[in-house]
């Protein structure tokens, strides 16, 4: 387990480094932020000051020398915006959006597993052609156009819910709703596929015909062989989740690590969209630990080669 | 997994194990976050508190750099108060914590201050402070906004007198003086002058009470405020970057006014429309063929149907524009016509341009910066037709607004040929001269030409006062329409903010700059 685990971390360290000096250097390609910052009648010599202010006029090298210097040492540098430190602003927004992404794939989950088994026992039957309706349309409406259309139904038509915000165990509905139906559609369907081929495995037949009951077949028999590769796309899901739910975050007014990272490269504020791509990255590389763990649990033959 | 048994009893249950695996040990790992403000909620506002959503969080209160649109809406007026300021509706300054000043020499300036002034630390104003706060925006190396924005590169002399009395001498003359200091906003001694503050302590009626970074910032009213108590104790202000959920703020009730709605975004009668300053007008690459023509700039002007885009877009609540300055503004000339729409003219014009050699077939790239303003794609697909019309071939690109700096500022993009830039321009300072020697004068910032004759016209505007100057940035106009033709302007704009009907407010044309609670009453 500690050997897997240390493998894991050595050979994910390589990635991490390429992202942020690929981010770092990508992020400069894109210009002097001078002109973002000063006001448009600024004179050469206030811009000169500005660029050396901020080491800007430094060669490229040198820059990234001195920006993981400071890494090393924690300091992730200051937001050009807001003058806050980078390291804080990031830490601050990602909590949000870690805990909307997760609520929001535990309950697409939960759901997924619970209609798609439904779905499979009787394929083609009226519930399965219910559910493969609902979840193709779950996975295909545009989050923009459906968390839009629930304010307008919800807020403003009901007065049921708050419009956006991050107030009050209300305000969490919507964005939830706008952000689960997706990896919910697209779940139901893998686990129904994954069901039926389960269930039509000659063990299925052996547990029925020793007398096992419709709920102790699914639940204990089939359920335990789909879940793999439900496993495999829920972990996919989650990762375009923690990366920054851009479109809900923005709509809603929620403080996460997606808004923050678009704001910061629309900003040209390299310090913060580097920090906040450093913790994303971060944050999927232990994602992707947790899943492997969860494969392990789940497939007895992954498992050996983890525990060695 | 170490034990056995715990591992047992999820693989038993693969349901559980999933759902764990993937999701609750996020949710461990982040519990108590962004929900820490739950026991206020947003509904419980009581009616002593005006609720206001803004486009998007300020990116700081410092008050140096107040004169930000996102930084201003909040600070200026509210938080922290300048020695005079500019009736927004009359143009004239007014006194605020100077009750007068005059000119003593040609180039000092005295203020008289209030002597009634506490700052919300409980220390009283004196001209020690605004010396220091002036020396702290103006002359330090702290790179304030302000100090780019209406002073540029010259340092000010300032000198506290005595308690109440100030003297600010400039290096030459500068009969505007008292205008600028408009922008600088009044903070104690006691504010960092190595770094800027992002909660600063000011004069005005309200002070900084919380800002939950990412969600609200709240202002309480102020006990000892020199002035009148604001109609409301509380002011807390949201952001949300969707015009139309800012809207649906106002429609649903959970916010009271709302900044920069668009004609589309649904607020339907909670929607008050001001004229907000912005004039958008095409700028042309004078220098470079085929637009080095005046007779292909004109045409531009020809092809450019603004009855139709005013009243078509924008619901006719914006104006046709002649000038780069609306009503308002020093300089602007009433009397100046705005170019006709003439497409046979401008097509003759194009002609004769051609049959003189002017390659007017060469691509023009039409310029856009994305989300600029409300409709600005739309408004883009028609000026290309438009000019397309008069035969010239025009390319549309749309870009950020980084990029859209890159264009606008010098050094220009000069490897893109002819362009003709989709600009925006605000004057927040109420004086021709912000708008011209910005945009006119050939070795302008935003200026891609100009002519020897134009620029000691321009010149000459800056040192004059009064009816003067009122006279000379008029010519200044009339000169840019008849001889450079660097612009096609096109309109004078119109902002909306939605208001619940809870609220009296009147905007104003300076309310997107800062929106001063103070005026604002709850509706009987």
């Amino acid at each position: 387990m500690l050997v897997y685990l240390r493998k894991r971390i050595i050979s994910s360290l390589l990635p991490l480094v390429v992202v942020v000096v690929g981010v770092f250097a990508l992020a400069r390609l894109t210009g002097n932020p001078a002109s973002l910052y000063l006001p448009l009648n600024a004179t050469d010599q206030m811009r000169a000051d500005f660029t050396a202010r901020q080491g800007l006029d430094q060669p490229l090298l040198v820059q990234m020398a001195d920006y993981f210097g400071g890494v090393l040492r924690l300091d992730f540098g200051e937001s050009l915006r807001t003058g806050e430190p980078a390291a804080a602003m990031a830490l601050r927004a990602f909590p949000a959006t870690l805990q909307l992404a997760a609520t929001t794939m535990v309950i697409a989950i939960v759901a997924a597993v619970l209609v798609g088994c439904w779905a499979a026992l009787k394929p083609n039957g009226i519930a399965d052609r219910i559910s493969s309706f609902v979840s193709m349309a779950a996975a295909s409406i545009p989050d923009f156009w459906l968390a839009i259309v629930g304010i307008w139904i919800f807020a403003i038509t009901l007065g049921w819910l708050p419009t956006s915000g991050v107030s009050g165990g209300e305000a969490w509905i919507l964005p939830i709703a706008t952000l689960m139906l997706r990896p919910f559609g697209v779940l139901v369907q893998i686990v129904r596929g994954a069901m039926v081929s389960a269930l039509s495995e000659p063990y299925i037949k052996l547990a029925r015909s020793k007398g096992a009951s419709d709920a102790r077949v699914v639940s204990h028999h089939a359920l335990r062989n789909a879940a793999a590769p439900a496993l495999t796309v829920a972990g996919d899901l989650t990762v375009g989740l923690v990366n920054g739910a851009v479109v809900v975050e923005t709509i809603f007014g929620w403080p996460g690590i997606g808004k923050l990272m678009i704001d910061s490269i629309l900003q040209r504020d390299f310090a913060v969209l580097q920090a906040a791509v450093l913790i994303t990255a971060i944050a999927i590389f232990v994602l992707n630990i947790l899943i492997d763990l969860g494969y392990a649990l789940l497939d007895a033959r992954v498992r050996p080669t983890v525990k060695a | 997994m170490k034990s056995s048994s715990a591992s047992h009893a999820l693989r038993s249950n693969p349901v559980i194990l999933s759902t764990v695996a993937v999701g609750s040990a996020l949710l461990l790992s982040s519990c108590s976050v962004a929900n820490s403000e739950q026991a206020e909620g947003d509904g419980a506002a009581a009616s002593d508190t005006i609720r206001v959503v803004l486009s998007q969080e300020p990116p700081t209160l410092e008050a140096c750099e107040a004169n930000l649109t996102s930084t201003g809406v909040v600070v200026r007026s509210n938080v922290t108060q300048p020695l005079v300021e500019r009736n927004p509706t009359t143009g004239d300054l007014e006194p605020l914590l100077a009750t007068e000043w005059e000119a003593t020499s040609d180039t000092e300036w005295t203020f008289k201050l209030r002597d009634d002034v506490t700052f919300h630390d409980g220390t009283p104003l004196t001209a020690e402070a605004a010396a220091f706060t002036i020396d702290r925006a103006v002359n330090s190396d702290l790179g304030c906004n302000v100090e780019g924005y209406v002073f540029g590169d010259d340092d000010l002399v300032v000198e506290a007198v005595d308690d109440t009395t100030l003297t600010v001498t400039t290096a030459t003359p500068d009969p505007i003086l008292p205008l600028r200091l408009s922008f600088v906003e009044i903070v104690p001694t006691s504010t960092s002058t190595s770094e800027k503050v992002r909660e600063p302590i000011g004069t005005g009626p309200y002070a900084i009470e919380q800002w939950d970074a990412g969600q609200r910032i709240t202002l309480a009213a102020y006990e000892d405020f020199w002035g009148d108590a604001p109609a409301y104790s509380k002011a807390e202000y949201q952001w949300r970057s969707e015009g139309t959920v800012r809207a649906a703020m106002i429609t649903s009730g959970e916010a009271d006014v709302a900044m920069g709605i668009g004609p589309d975004d649904g607020v339907g009668d909670l929607g008050v429309s001001y004229p907000n300053n912005e004039t958008i007008a095409l700028r042309l690459t004078g220098d470079i063929a085929p637009l080095d023509d005046i007779r292909v700039r004109e045409a531009i002007n020809y092809a450019i149907d603004k009855e139709t885009i005013v009243g078509s877009l924008y619901e006719g609540t914006d104006k046709v524009a002649a000038q780069l300055v609306p009503a308002g503004i020093v300089g602007h000339d009433e009397d100046l016509e705005p170019w006709p729409f003439d497409l046979d003219r401008a097509k003759e014009l194009v002609a004769e341009a051609k049959a003189d050699g002017v390659p007017v077939d060469t691509k023009i790239t039409l310029v856009v910066r994305s989300a600029q303003f409300p409709k600005v794609t739309e408004l883009s697909q028609v000026l290309q037709e438009q000019l397309s019309q008069a035969g010239l071939n025009v390319e549309l690109k749309t870009v950020e607004t980084s990029q859209h700096l890159q264009y606008q500022l010098r050094p220009f993009v000069t490897n893109e040929g002819p362009i003709a830039l989709l600009v925006q321009h605000g004057n927040q300072a109420g004086d021709a001269a912000f708008t011209v020697e910005q945009y006119m004068l050939s070795t302008g910032a935003q200026s891609t030409f100009g002519t020897p004759e134009f620029d000691a016209l321009i010149a000459d505007a800056g040192l004059t006062e009064g009816e003067d100057r009122q006279a000379a940035y008029e010519e200044v106009f009339g000169y840019q329409n008849e001889h450079v033709v660097q612009f096609a302007t096109i309109a004078h704009q119109t902002g909306i903010i939605g208001k619940s009907a809870n609220v009296d407010y009147e905007p104003n044309s300076s309310s997107g700059d800062e929106l001063r609670l103070s005026e604002m009453t709850p509706a009987n």
